[in-house]
């Protein structure tokens, strides 16, 4: 007797299989899923204890910035202060010229006499005339 | 947060949220991937599943302490899950080499009842039977594109092989598969040809 000859499935009846294997895959038990959020709920809590003082650390160990190097050089925050206070009452100063400023410096300041070069700079002409 | 607002959030943001210490987070990833965990490693495993639960739940574990260090872009959370259970799988399997396929626990028989149901499972089992016969390496590609459904540049990365290997293995799995399950047409509801 001729035994029957035994076609391989093709690609439709395999799918067919593969769709039922989808199908029909296993469910996680809630017991399993307890398991592992119970892992998360563990891990979470350690990164929690960890963290801290590591943070801690990381703080310690920061390298300060630039402003923070140029407040250290001047003497932080409060000199910082002071120098602004000083930069702008110069500027208002400067800016408004009060009465009482005159009087002090003389009139130099608001003085409507100009000054020109040579008032500033000692002349060389008699050597030059010399030589 | 309420599990139901997650499902648009992917599977990175969902693990970089848990490392930053998102209980939800890692409840919502929990109820996604643990499905397609556990199914990859009891297919993997010839249909164990006492083993596939412990793979499930060991990668898992391995995921939650990679969430603090995960980088955004450089591997997709999944791929990076077949990976680490297919790791596991195959030192299992090593392991057990020489445990004949009879000491295998059969599938567990849970629900069921429909016609459409049963026949459901009977072309399940029948096609892990042929499945646990394959090369590890073939059962392992085959599962992946055409259970799993992944693509097969993923499945590179979780084989650690090219893609053109990938498809190699794939089609030398289908075609195994074809001829085995040829003689049980009729036991898998098609027509005996």
């Amino acid at each position: 007797m001729k035994m029957a000859e035994k076609r391989p499935l093709d690609d439709t009846e395999l799918d067919g299989l593969f769709a039922a294997a989808r199908s029909t895959g296993p469910e996680p038990s809630g017991d399993l899923l307890a398991r592992i959020m119970g892992d998360a709920d563990a891990k979470t809590a350690a990164v929690t204890r960890v963290s801290r003082p590591e943070a801690g650390r990381d703080v310690v160990r920061a390298r300060p910035g630039l402003l923070a190097t140029l407040l250290g050089l001047i003497g932080g925050w409060p000199a910082a202060a002071g120098l602004m206070t000083a930069t702008v009452a110069g500027l208002a100063i400067g800016l408004a010229t009060p009465d009482t400023l005159d009087d002090l410096t003389g009139g130099v300041l608001t003085s409507v006499t100009g000054y020109e070069l040579e008032d500033f700079m000692p002349s060389y002409g008699d050597l030059l005339e010399e030589g | 947060m309420a599990l139901d607002a997650l499902t648009d959030v992917s599977d990175e943001a969902l693990l970089i949220a848990f490392g930053n210490g998102d209980a939800g987070a890692a409840r919502a990833l929990t109820l996604r991937l643990t499905p397609r965990v556990l199914g990859f490693a009891s297919r993997m495993l010839g249909g164990d599943r006492a083993e596939a639960e412990d793979v499930a739940q060991e990668a898992m574990l391995r995921l939650w302490k990679v969430a603090g260090e995960w980088r955004q872009g450089e591997a997709k959370v999944t791929t990076w899950l077949y990976r680490v259970v297919s790791n596991l799988c195959t030192d299992r399997l090593r392991k057990a080499r020489g445990v004949g396929i009879d000491q295998i626990p059969e599938p567990e028989d849970d629900a069921a009842s429909a016609e459409t149901g049963l026949q459901d499972k009977a072309r399940a089992a029948a096609l892990q039977g042929a499945l646990d016969e394959l090369p590890e390496r073939q059962r392992q590609a085959v599962i992946l594109r055409h259970i799993e459904g992944m693509a097969n540049p993923d499945i590179a990365v979780v084989m650690d092989i090219g893609v053109e290997a990938v498809e190699s293995l794939t089609a030398r799995g289908k075609r195994a598969l074809a001829a085995k399950l040829a003689g049980r047409r009729v036991e898998l509801g098609y027509e005996d040809g």
